[in-house]
């Protein structure tokens, strides 16, 4: 009730101050909610921020559903002549609305301010830099980013006689721990040693993760018209789950949604999950039990994908709209307000500096487990972008669900995934390897 | 034999009943029990907890409610009432009136039926925008103020109704507006009743359109003020809050079932709408 009053206060304020002096640019800014809790209402309070801070502009924070209805009402909105001044896009769809000439390179707005398209994108961790920074040009800011990290229960693993604060740090570790972590009545799993989400998206990050993890690479991040799923490091990644289900039997068989694997963790039916920085604050606000945060387990290297959101600006905004546009992107990647919403949210603060101001530094040591997404990002690779990618990402996740229910062996999966995948980015491959450039 | 098989029809409907209602009653349970991301009672039907109002109370606070269900009533209002016209004007001329290219201006109607609305979406948008109605409840309104379905109930339900109602009066020197008026609108009551119905819900539950062409926040309507705080991808569910948030959506529907069921169940069973 409260934020409604506030906003007509400072609706009323902006009415009443602004046509006496100047017009104030309105503008848009579409956002997803990809976590749970109030993100939606902190959006909301931090624009109000800006815009008390910012006279000369009116930012109005569009709730824009998840980042798939976020995709399609921003290219329905172009379309109608309407586009929003900023959107906060998953880091890995931004490579498709260049593709399509749907976005503008920041590049003249960064030379404006004196800087070089280098040195803008070296404010932001390196591991961000190639989904934002691609084709000879800046295309968006990195806004709030994740890497997968394995939760444990910390009770359950002094329980079984394991040791907290060594959790798993190869794949042959984890099985070992989850074997002892599983409890079984009679035929009936009561407790699963270990979970991962099989839901879109979710899945086929963490897969990417997988292959990383192999010594893989998932894709090619120079080309977006080539997936590596037939290759041996995928196939061993889709072996390794298909392992943990049916031999190891410490995960359960079927596609088991992101949603139902935290809210097992929090209920104690599973010991390890691999879940997003990004719910590292609701983990932390509501694990009743002892929990650790750390690595990825590897198998012939330490590497996870980046995930999250960057900041970008369509195409079709007027110069003022495009100023205004740069003054918010900027400043909701500015360090203060990377580190508050990095507190808030669990994602790490895409940018650097922000680690360097004293209640960063403070939040970090009454949090260690914050630290651990941060000394994780030494490891991190670009996350997958393709033409097409959530159907390019979906013939990969279909056939591993296939191979999680036991009707697929990894081998068969990861043949039948690349087939689809390869057939999805012909035409793509065809316009561009396949044929002379200008 | 006779009063066997009586019982055994209602054991058979009741199970069908009780496994219809499962999700409501788990809706109205959940949202009065204590938040526990999911402990081994959370699907549980029974209510084994102090039953809490504190779900509510955090669904109150995520969402601007009361904005949120009077731009959900104006909506479905505005919708309904430009429909009713609309629709009983077509059915009628549809049922009774005869031109050149009846039957395949109808067929084109039907047609309708089969469009996925979410192709229309770009399409609907630029028309709406050149309109200048982008991001008003309008917008939210404009593609469903024809309904094919509706023309279609309208069309069966004048043409049950027997043509000497309406002789009569054209005996007695009445226009055709006073025999849709006064003849065939009373006695299509049934009939307008079940198309206001499935109209009603239809544009209560709608997520799609008010996403796409709605963008202020004091614009938006009750299912995506819902999707705000209940739809996060990355983390657990918080239960409790989705159910209490997902009941306050529901309950004035619910409420209103609850007190016409007598005249709804009526009208559909008049209409054969099932």
């Amino acid at each position: 009730m409260l934020n409604w009053k506030s906003t007509v206060a400072a609706a009323t304020l902006a009415l009443g101050l602004a046509p006496a002096a100047w017009a104030a640019t309105e503008i848009e800014l579409y956002f997803p909610v990809p976590v749970e809790g109030k993100l939606a209402s902190e959006m909301k309070s931090l624009m109000e921020r800006f815009n008390a801070e910012h006279p000369e502009i009116v930012v109005t924070p569009v709730y824009t559903g998840n980042y798939d209805e976020t995709a399609i009402k921003t290219r329905a909105a172009m379309k109608a002549g309407n586009p929003p001044a900023a959107v906060i896009m998953s880091a890995n769809f931004v490579l498709e609305y260049q593709i399509n000439n749907e976005i503008e390179p920041l590049d003249p707005l960064i030379e404006a301010e004196g800087m070089t398209p280098d040195s803008y994108i070296g404010q932001f961790w390196p591991a961000l830099h190639r989904n934002a920074a691609f084709a000879g040009h800046v295309w968006a800011a990195p806004f709030h980013n994740s890497t997968p990290l394995l939760y444990i229960n910390a009770d359950h693993f002094r329980a079984a006689g394991l040791n907290p604060d060594a959790p798993p740090a190869t794949w042959a570790e984890l099985v070992d721990a989850a074997k002892k972590l599983t409890v079984t009545d009679g035929t009936n799993t009561t407790r699963y040693g270990f979970m991962l989400p099989g839901g879109y998206d979710y899945l086929g990050w963490i897969m990417s993760a997988l292959a990383m993890s192999n010594g893989g690479e998932y894709f090619n991040p120079y080309y977006g018209g080539e997936v590596y799923y037939d290759t041996p490091s995928m196939q061993g990644a889709v072996q390794f789950v298909d392992d943990l289900v049916h031999v190891h039997k410490v995960m359960p068989e079927g596609v088991t949604e992101g949603k139902a694997v935290s809210t097992a963790f929090f209920a104690g039916q599973a010991s390890m999950v691999t879940l997003s920085t990004g719910s590292l604050s609701f983990i932390r606000e509501n694990m009743k039990d002892d929990y650790r945060v750390a690595f990825m387990p590897r198998n012939l290297r330490n590497a996870v994908p980046i995930g999250g959101a960057s900041l970008m600006m369509p195409k079709g905004l007027s110069d003022e709209e495009k100023a205004a546009s740069w003054t918010l992107i900027t400043w909701l990647t500015s360090p203060e307000i990377s580190g508050h919403w990095s507190r808030f949210t669990g994602y790490f603060a895409p940018n650097k500096a922000a680690y360097d101001l004293p209640e960063m530094k403070d939040f970090l040591t009454q949090n260690p487990d914050a630290q651990v997404a941060i000394d994780q990002l030494a490891f991190a690779q670009p996350w997958f972008a393709t033409y097409n990618t959530v159907a390019v990402r979906k013939a990969l996740e279909d056939e591993v669900q296939a191979v999680l229910s036991g009707n697929k062996t990894a081998a068969e999966a990861v043949k039948a995934a690349q087939a689809t995948a390869d057939e999805i980015l012909a035409p793509y491959v065809a316009q561009t390897a396949f044929k002379l450039q200008d | 034999m006779k009063a066997e098989a009586r019982w055994l029809a209602a054991a058979v409907l009741s199970l069908v009943a009780l496994i219809w209602s499962t999700p409501l009653l788990w809706m109205m349970i959940a949202a009065f029990r204590p938040q526990n991301f999911g402990g081994l009672d959370m699907a549980s039907l029974l209510p084994d907890f102090a039953p809490t109002l504190a779900n509510f109370a955090e669904a109150l606070d995520s969402a601007e409610f009361a904005r949120l269900y009077l731009n959900t009533i104006v909506v479905c209002t505005g919708v309904l009432v430009v429909q009713l016209a609309t629709v009983t004007l077509a059915g009628f001329a549809f049922a009774r009136l005869r031109f050149p290219g009846q039957g395949a201006v109808f067929v084109l109607f039907l047609v309708q039926l089969m469009i996925v609305p979410p192709v229309l979406i770009v399409p609907n948008l630029i028309t709406v925008t050149r309109l200048g109605l982008y991001d008003t409840l309008i917008a939210a309104m404009l593609p469903y103020m024809g309904s094919a379905f509706g023309v279609f109930l309208m069309r069966q339900t004048f043409r049950t109704i027997p043509r000497d109602f309406e002789e009569a009066a054209l005996v007695e020197g009445a226009g055709w507006g006073q025999i849709i008026w006064r003849v065939l609108l009373p006695l299509a009551r049934p009939g307008m009743l079940a198309f206001s119905i499935v109209s009603v819900t239809t544009h209560w539950n709608e997520f799609l359109w008010p996403l796409m062409v709605i963008s202020n926040p004091d614009n938006q309507t009750l299912t995506i003020g819902l999707a705000t705080f209940t739809r996060g991808a990355e983390s657990a569910s918080q239960w409790g809050v989705i159910a209490a948030g997902t009941f306050l959506v529901a309950a004035p529907l619910l409420v209103a079932f609850v007190l016409f069921q007598r005249q709804f169940v009526n009208s559909f069973l008049f209409s054969g709408v099932k």
